[in-house]
């Protein structure tokens, strides 16, 4: 099948790719943008892994299409970071211990900063929910209830910090 | 996943054209179109994403009914101001769907439309007989999560959270066909038993393309209900789940309506249990006695007996809470 | 080695949390997992899989095979025919016989996706009758047999018997990262680089599948998305499928399972049935238990014989009685072999032995707590085998902070009140349930002799870098074994560094399992330390350096002088530690729709000492929600021998809304030869949840003695609950 051009803007920079149209947002972050933070962790939309930000919120990369995403502004794990500066649920996940094997993690930062940009004080039940789309085996949640509460207080002190769109304009080739 | 050609229309009238051509698909939220497509159950050569279609993305109040466009998510009914007021059941049917991130994706039409999740179904290695195979496989298998109504020739319970909730509106989808044709047609005829046509769920036609869900305005609506029993408390699809919406007249019930979703292969009107209803005021034991009248008629399989009970209980439950 | 005196000095770094090492990677997105890494030439693998649960294997044929295809067949193996483990039962490959439905037969490679996943393979194979009933089968893979005091002497001094059978289902591992490897041909033999547990493991199993000698298999961990026991044994297998490719083809392939492959093909959790007979005095006190242990091997033995040991070992609870048999059997049957899963077959047998104490409790109209205290076991007591417990015995201390912690009396009694009103009303019931377990750390018996793990300490100008093959699959290997070379040697943290764990570069350090990497690998490392430190004396690491050249410390375990085990008799020092956990789990359940809520649950654990007290606290809040989900809803539905729910829709994970809070209590009762005290942790918390659970389910009426108890299991007993109440 033949392979379509997307203009894609992924973590404020535009990427011009040639894929396949059944490629989703999962595939290209990861496969042609090498973007390996997004994981994929079931491929069926019923883990969370691949979480990114579409126009600000939270939707899964394993079954969104990537020609769906032209026009839109995507953002992946590797813009929560401001430069070396780690965002402060990216600390607070670190500190309360909220990661652990860090495979679901990059899922559940991209749900919860989803969360606190549209929340910055969510109930306990709101984070429940906010996070209820992604699985962690490892840590039982409990931390990352902590994490959260920790990274929301700390936001709510500091100035709001709008993520610094780069106007570079990075092209780079379909790879599959 | 089978390789695709991906087409944007502009238009429903034109996804409906492009969609009737061999192996065309209509892509909305495309959550459970995907799933078919990694599961190889579904291998389409066209997709065709109606997500430039202006409008389609709407929830308008016209003549006093809800209109729902085929690209409202399933996140945008269950936070609608007016929908939770009045249609309260829709919403809260559509809150209680899958997990946030799909609920960000999957619209309310898909919802309707989305194909069984009966396992057997679901095995591509497995041919069962909605599949075009010999027998229904969970007659003699693994059937805990199957239907206790009208369950001989395929036992599949009925997927979608909000068609249940929806049928308490009396509503309907309009559609638009390939040729240009639009019609409507009401939920109580969309969906198609196993003794009609064990292959399909619904009546529309190839290419047939869905461009809005109407829901009229109902007394009771603000009350209305929707529960549903879960294995699992998110992005789980029910054991069990129905619908209830009550017209009081005083504490007296003027007109009711009770449709039970995951229970049967399609949404399931409990008409007897509803006029037993009427005229009555609504206590424990009238409750009772209605849900009990809903499962004279049901069918248990080898395995899921228990819904019987649990789906009783909790449809009286549910009768309470829309008073 | 005599136990050490105590030490003067406060300790600096063990007993604080600073973040993980590899925290800020993972939080950022930077750590590069296996599907992450980027090769020239990168092929992908897929896994053709046998269909019937027994048979032959008569033939194969393939549809149309693009261009650039490689096919890997059982006739492609230059070694030996078998993944080497304990026994060499299990093929690489079938090459004839077929003993489950999930069987690898042949091997595809493609650089393309689409490509090698449109390649149609037609296996022929000849059915034959498979055994799926543990129950029936009489083939056995292993058998052991404990026995204390003298049996029938123990039930002539009861005044009552008390009898049941327990069983547990199949659980599945599901780490969030599929199994996934990458092998590389080199020009004399193999680099992986997988996401598993034990490099050593691996690298052995190759070793014997390509005939090779070990220094041309090179075994890589990359950082890996959870383990749990699923990646101690499997990644042998797709190492070598992957192996097996990369040497045919001679370019890089990966093998990255989906989700349902990895859930259809890999191990999991044995299912099992215990029997128990107890006799007891009407004081309560237990004169005598028979424990009969049955495990569900499944078709090859894999890990099965020490699964069944360390689960026979558990089966007598931490309860002293002085006339023990404990009998336990590993059955086969043609289903895919279970293996290694947290708590590795504890799990198991402390859920059959903790139900029953409940049961024992009602049979004799006393008080279950205070069953629990009479019969718990005390330092100077002796286990089944003989074993006699010190000091560091701490089962009651934790039976009695968890009582305290969660306000067990109370609560009980409210719920009770609450209870009698709610069968009334209709409305939803509670119930409160308690737990007492132990979990032996480290290998079983001579185990720990046998590996003679080494572990190695590399000065570096700036200070220390761990050699070990030790890895870090979550739970915290590295910043915990920093910790411990950083308190020995009197140093800031952030003066170790930690090896990548390639056999090329570290010592055996043993398997990554057992909870003994803090234990075991830590002590030795904490000797590696000590030797530094001697070795430097007072000069800086880089003034030895510049005057000696490269120093580099290796230590090996050292068996504690004190330790003995009779391996043929099951007697002796099957541990060399023990951790203590009392779970207290309150639920609330709906008699309407059988849906169970765990509401609340305290969890107090002795684990010698935390060395990093919110990882320690992250391991046992982890494996408590595995716990609770391993009794009330992860079902692993077998049918004609394959999962039949092998995707995440069907089989029912616990998300945040299925998971209550937890209240974490750690006690330390430290162990003379642990590092700073330390004993495991990684696998006790799963022990308690289920039973802890299932006893608060008994509370509310349910009587439960198989799980998992899912709602279709409760439903059917909701009304059997109801009408005991009117």
């Amino acid at each position: 099948m033949r392979k379509i051009l997307l203009r894609l803007r992924v973590n404020g920079a535009h990427h011009e790719v040639a894929v396949r149209p059944s490629a989703t947002v999962l595939d290209v972050v990861r496969d042609t943008l090498h973007l390996t933070g997004t994981k994929r962790g079931c491929d069926m939309g019923t883990c969370g892994c691949c979480t990114v930000l579409v126009d600000g919120r939270a939707r899964l990369g394993c079954l969104t299409l990537a020609a769906e995403v032209e026009g839109c502004e995507v953002r992946t794990i590797e813009s929560l970071r401001e430069g070396e500066q780690l965002h402060p649920l990216q600390s607070a996940f670190a500190e309360c211990g909220a990661a652990q094997c860090g495979f679901c993690t990059p899922g559940f930062l991209m749900t919860c900063s989803a969360l606190l940009s549209r929340t910055p004080t969510p109930t306990p039940e709101q984070v429940k929910d906010a996070i209820s789309g992604n699985l962690c085996r490892c840590t039982g949640y409990t931390k990352m209830y902590e994490a959260i509460d920790r990274a929301a207080a700390q936001m709510r002190t500091e100035p709001a910090r709008e993520p610094e769109l780069s106007s570079r304009e990075a092209v780079s080739g379909g790879s599959r | 996943m089978k390789r695709f050609e991906f087409v944007e229309a502009s238009s429903l009238a034109q996804a409906a054209k492009l969609a009737a051509q061999p192996n065309g698909a209509v892509r909305a939220g495309g959550i459970d179109l995907m799933d078919l497509q990694k599961e190889h159950l579904a291998e389409p050569d066209r997709v065709i994403s109606i997500r430039r279609v202006p409008g389609a993305a709407e929830i308008r109040e016209e003549g006093g009914a809800l209109v729902i466009g085929p690209l409202v998510t399933l996140a945008q009914l269950a936070s609608h101001p007016v929908a939770l007021a009045k249609w309260k059941a829709v919403a809260v049917a559509a809150g209680e769907a899958a997990s946030p991130q799909v609920r960000n994706q999957a619209t309310v039409i898909g919802n309707l439309l989305q194909r069984p999740r009966c396992w057997y179904f679901r095995n591509e290695l497995l041919q069962c007989a909605r599949k075009g195979g010999p027998d229904c496989l969970s007659q003699e298998g693994e059937n805990r999560y199957h239907a206790i109504f009208e369950n001989k020739d395929c036992a599949i319970v009925h997927a979608s959270n909000v068609s249940p909730a929806a049928m308490l509106f009396d509503g309907s989808v309009k559609t638009v066909k390939a040729d240009g044709s639009r019609r409507e047609i009401p939920l109580a005829k969309l969906f198609v038993k196993p003794e009609v046509d064990i292959t399909k769920e619904h009546v529309l036609e190839a290419g047939e393309v869905v461009e809005a869900l109407v829901l009229p305005a109902k007394a009771g609506g603000d009350h209305s209900s929707f529960l549903a029993a879960r294995e699992k408390s998110a992005f789980d699809w029910p054991l069990f789940s129905l619908a209830v919406r009550l017209e009081m007249s005083g504490n007296v019930v003027k007109a009711a309506q009770i449709v039970f979703g995951a229970a049967a292969p399609t949404p399931l009107r409990r008409e007897k249990a509803e006029a037993a209803l009427v005229g009555k005021a609504i206590d424990e034991a009238t409750a009772r006695a209605a849900a009990a009248l809903c499962f004279e008629d049901a069918t248990p399989m080898t395995q899921n007996g228990y819904k019987v009970a649990m789906g009783t209980a909790l449809t009286a439950r549910a009768i309470l809470a829309a008073v | 080695m005599p136990p050490r005196p105590r030490r003067p000095r406060p300790l600096s770094v063990v007993g604080t949390s600073p973040p993980r090492l590899e925290g800020a990677a993972k939080v950022a997105g930077t750590a590069r997992y296996v599907d992450d890494l980027e090769f020239p030439g990168l092929l992908l693998g897929r896994t053709i899989r046998s269909t019937v649960p027994r048979g032959e294997l008569l033939g194969w044929s393939m549809g149309r095979r693009p261009r650039g295809l490689h096919v890997v067949s059982a006739a492609d193996i230059p070694g030996r025919n078998a993944i080497a483990l304990l026994e060499p039962d299990q093929p690489c490959l079938v090459r004839r016989e077929i003993r489950h439905a999930a069987e690898p037969v042949l091997l595809l490679a493609h650089e393309d996706r689409d490509a090698l996943a449109s390649v149609a393979v037609e296996l022929r194979e000849r059915p034959r009758k498979a055994q799926l009933d543990v129950r029936a089968s009489r083939s056995f893979c292993k058998e052991i047999l404990i026995e204390k005091g003298n049996l029938s002497r123990g039930f002539a001094r009861a005044d009552r018997i008390v009898e049941g059978e327990y069983t547990t289902g199949h659980q599945e591992q599901l780490y969030v990262e599929t199994q996934g490897v990458i092998a590389v041909p080199e020009k004399d033999g193999v680099t992986i680089y997988g996401s598993l547990q034990c490099p050593y493991y691996v690298q052995k199993a190759l070793v014997e599948l390509l005939s090779l000698p070990p220094e041309r298999v090179r075994i890589i961990q990359v950082e890996t998305g959870g383990g749990f026991g699923g990646k101690e044994e499997y990644p042998s297998m797709i190492a070598g499928h992957a192996a097996l490719l990369a040497l045919k083809s001679g370019r890089p392939v990966k093998l990255v399972y989906d989700r349902s492959e990895d859930m259809l093909a890999t191990t999991k959790r044995h299912p099992s049935i215990v029997r128990h007979k107890t006799g007891v005095r009407r004081d309560g006190s237990l004169t005598a238990m028979q424990i009969d242990v049955l495990l569900d091997a499944g078709a090859y033995v894999t890990l099965s014989p020490v699964v069944l040991s360390r689960g026979v070992l558990h089966a007598a609870g931490p309860y002293r009685c002085e006339d023990v048999q404990i009998l336990g059997r590993a059955a086969m049957t043609n289903t895919p072999p279970n293996g290694a899963f947290r708590g590795f077959g504890a799990p198991q047998t402390q859920f059959a032995v903790e139900v029953h104490m409940e049961r024992i409790a009602e049979a004799l109209g006393i008080d279950p707590l205070e069953l629990r205290r009479r019969n718990a076991l005390r330092p100077g007591d002796t286990t089944a085998t003989g074993q006699r417990l010190g000091a560091d015995c701490s089962a009651l201390p934790c039976l009695e902070s968890a009582v305290r912690r969660s306000r067990f009396v109370a609560r009980r009694r409210a719920i009770e009140k609450h209870n009698a009103k709610a069968r009334v009303s209709g409305g939803p019931l509670r119930g409160i349930g308690l737990a007492l377990f132990f979990h032996g750390s480290g290998f079983t018996g001579a185990g720990e002799v046998k590996l003679a793990s080494r572990a190695a300490l590399e000065l570096t100008p700036t200070g220390a870098r761990i050699l070990v093959a030790s890895t870090e699959i979550g739970q915290g290997t590295r910043t915990i074994l920093s910790q411990i070379v950083a308190e020995e040697l009197g140093w800031p943290l952030s003066r170790i560094e930690v090896a990548d764990p390639d056999t090329r570069e570290v010592p055996d350090s043993g398997p990554t399992v057992a909870s003994r990497t803090c234990m075991i690998v830590g002590e030795i490392l904490r000797r590696c330390a000590q030797s530094l430190k001697r070795a430097l004396g007072r000069m800086t690491p880089r003034q030895y350096l510049a005057k000696n050249g490269p120093l580099v410390v290796t230590e090996q375990y050292d068996r504690p002088k004190s330790m003995h085990w009779d391996d043929v008799h099951y007697r002796g020092d099957a541990y060399g530690a023990y951790g203590y956990g009392c779970d207290v789990i309150e639920l609330e359940i709906d008699p309407v729709t059988a849906e169970v809520r765990p509401a609340e649950v305290t969890a107090v654990q002795d684990i010698g000492r935390a060395i990093h007290p919110v990882l320690a606290a992250g391991q046992i809040e982890g494996g408590t929600a595995q716990g609770i989900a391993f009794a009330l809803a992860e079902e692993v539905v077998m049918r004609d021998g394959r999962m039949a729910n092998a995707q995440l829709t069907n089989y029912a994970v616990p998300t945040p809304l299925d998971t209550p809070p937890m209240q974490v209590e750690i006690l330390e009762f430290p162990y003379g030869h642990g590092p700073f005290g330390a004993k495991g942790v990684g696998e006790m918390p799963i022990d308690g949840p289920s039973p802890a659970v299932v006893n608060a389910l008994r509370h509310a009426g349910l009587d439960i003695r198989d799980i998992p108890a899912v709602p279709e299991r409760i439903a059917g007993l909701v009304d059997s609950m109801r009408g005991a109440a009117t």
